[in-house]
């Protein structure tokens, strides 16, 4: 397979992430529509890795592949070395939505902690792992309060810490910023880099957002629609940790520009 | 404070001002029917409200005792009928199957009228306070089962998901997702039961008891007008156990989910 001269200069040396050939189809009423047409990637063990992409790309329907919540109608998928279910069942990874989905029953800390009731941690303990949780993402004043009574960027950030609740090798992440503002959303993306420098494991992040996803990223994996696909494998060579500045120089500007025109048939 | 003066003036104002033109209007009503009008029966149509109140404190004893026994079997026969609601859309939650073999006779048995249903049962049981909890059962338990089922069913795909990328045991899911979730749909079923169950209950009193707040009701109709007062305490009493039950149950729900959008205080929220 053909991609860009930067798949071949990165090389991966543990795949945590490996997908061959993957194909996905979904039937409906007008014949199957083809969401994903033989994707094949390696994402290594520590890597932040992006999947970027107009709607329709298949960018979120490659994350819940990863995930096990759906099985591609072909190819296969390893994680951590495992079948991509066997990883879920191991619990190697922490998945964030889109929405927070966080129980409105549940407080902060019972939300965070419940990875962990699931398989069976102690009442103490359990609140102990919560509590240091929501320090690392700075939430820990409201952790006896609901999720409704926090902002979307806050309820946000309790979904990132529920995430890393059972200590996962890799970090699934899908447009997770997304609904918040401009500037919510920068903030959270440095938050999200200072996270991940503590506990520097995989991550794969659903974007939409060009800037986000250089901004972020070891590697950016571009994809386009029509059928889905893999198009680009853009390296991103800017230093860490990342600055806000950064955002301003001409290498990002470059950047931008590199994978605006790596998209095919947009 | 000025939350409180806010409660006052919105909510607590309102509501007097209501009930006290209600009051002014009734009692105006009466006095025209009885000495304008000069209908025949005009107390029976409506009766002085002072003097209802008045039959209703000399006869609190009688009144409270008749209430209580028709309150307690519809209580119990909420219960019992509420907790067969929920295990019926717990099972049918769990399966299709279930449900397609069980719903149409669920809504079939609405289909019966109380009222005909009622004598029937007593008929059958021969004692009036099983035929009461076995009414006020049947009565709660259809509500129940339908907004229970849909509050099980009201789960958010991405809530399901969260809990399979845990790979979570479905027992786990029904217990910390799927009814918590269910709460404000059981408790609506709940609230619609309630005052229903103490009317079932009443109804069968009718049918010729020997105790309850029915019993009396009937009684003092037969009697006629002169104890006009007495039966218009006693659909006060109804009204007031159904008021009563409502108000239970509510308060029960506050306890039980505080969470729920309807009791957030405002202000907690943080930006």
């Amino acid at each position: 397979m053909s991609l860009t001269a930067s798949t071949v200069k990165h090389q991966v040396q543990t795949p945590e992430i490996q997908l061959k050939d993957v194909e996905m189809r979904y039937p409906t009423d007008t014949g199957d529509v083809l969401a994903l047409h033989q994707v094949s990637l390696d994402i290594g063990k520590g890597e932040f890795v992006s999947l970027l992409g107009p709607s329709g790309c298949g960018k979120t329907t490659l994350l819940r592949l990863m995930a096990d919540l759906i099985q591609p109608t072909s190819g296969s998928i390893h994680v951590a070395g495992k079948t991509a279910k066997e990883a879920r069942l191991a619990q190697k990874y922490g998945i964030v939505f889109q929405s927070p989905v966080l129980y409105d029953w549940r407080k902060v800390k019972q939300n965070v902690a419940l990875p962990l009731e699931l398989v069976g941690v102690s009442k103490i303990e359990r609140e102990r792992k919560a509590i240091e949780l929501l320090e690392l993402v700075g939430l820990e004043k409201f952790a006896d309060q609901y999720p409704w009574q926090l902002s979307g960027g806050m309820q946000q950030r309790a979904a990132i810490a529920r995430a890393l609740a059972m200590e996962p090798e890799i970090l699934l992440m899908d447009e997770p910023f997304s609904a918040l503002d401009e500037f919510t959303r920068e903030r959270l993306n440095e938050e999200l880099l200072s996270v991940w420098n503590n506990i520097q494991n995989t991550i794969v992040f659903v974007t939409h957002s060009i800037p986000e996803s250089i901004f972020l990223s070891d590697r950016v994996f571009v994809l386009s629609p029509h059928p889905g696909r893999l198009s680009a494998v853009v390296e991103i060579p800017l230093p860490r940790p990342r600055t806000q500045e950064m955002r301003n120089s001409p290498a990002f500007f470059e950047l931008i520009a590199r994978i605006r025109d790596s998209f095919e048939g947009v | 404070m000025k939350g409180n003066h806010l409660f006052v003036r919105n909510r607590l104002l309102p509501a007097m001002v209501w009930v006290i033109a209600i009051l002014v209007i009734w009692e105006l009503t009466s006095w025209a029917l009885l000495n304008i009008g000069h209908l025949p029966l005009a107390q029976s149509k409506l009766p002085y409200l002072h003097e209802v109140l008045a039959t209703s404190i000399q006869y609190s004893g009688t009144l409270i005792k008749e209430g209580s026994a028709t309150f307690g079997n519809a209580g119990i026969g909420f219960l019992l009928g509420a907790l067969a609601g929920v295990v019926l859309a717990i099972l049918m939650s769990i399966s299709t199957w279930i449900e397609k073999l069980t719903f149409p006779y669920a809504v079939a048995s609405q289909m019966i009228p109380v009222l005909g249903l009622a004598p029937i049962i007593y008929g059958i049981v021969r004692d009036e306070y099983i035929s009461r909890i076995l009414i006020s059962g049947y009565i709660t338990f259809f509500p129940v089962a339908l907004n229970m089922l849909r509050g099980l069913r009201s789960v958010e795909p991405s809530a399901l998901e969260l809990m399979h990328s845990y790979a979570a045991k479905p027992w786990s899911i029904y217990w910390k997702l799927r009814l918590p979730a269910a709460i404000p749909g059981l408790f609506s079923g709940l609230k619609i039961a309630a005052p229903l169950a103490v009317t079932g209950a009443i109804l069968v009193e009718l049918m010729g008891a020997q105790h309850g707040i029915g019993v009396i009701m009937l009684r003092n109709l037969y009697y006629g007008p002169s104890h006009v007062y007495m039966f218009w305490s006693t659909v006060f009493i109804g009204a007031l156990l159904g008021i009563l039950s409502y108000w239970l149950i509510s308060l029960i729900e506050r306890i039980v989910s505080p969470w729920q959008p309807e009791f957030r205080s405002k202000g907690g929220s943080h930006s």
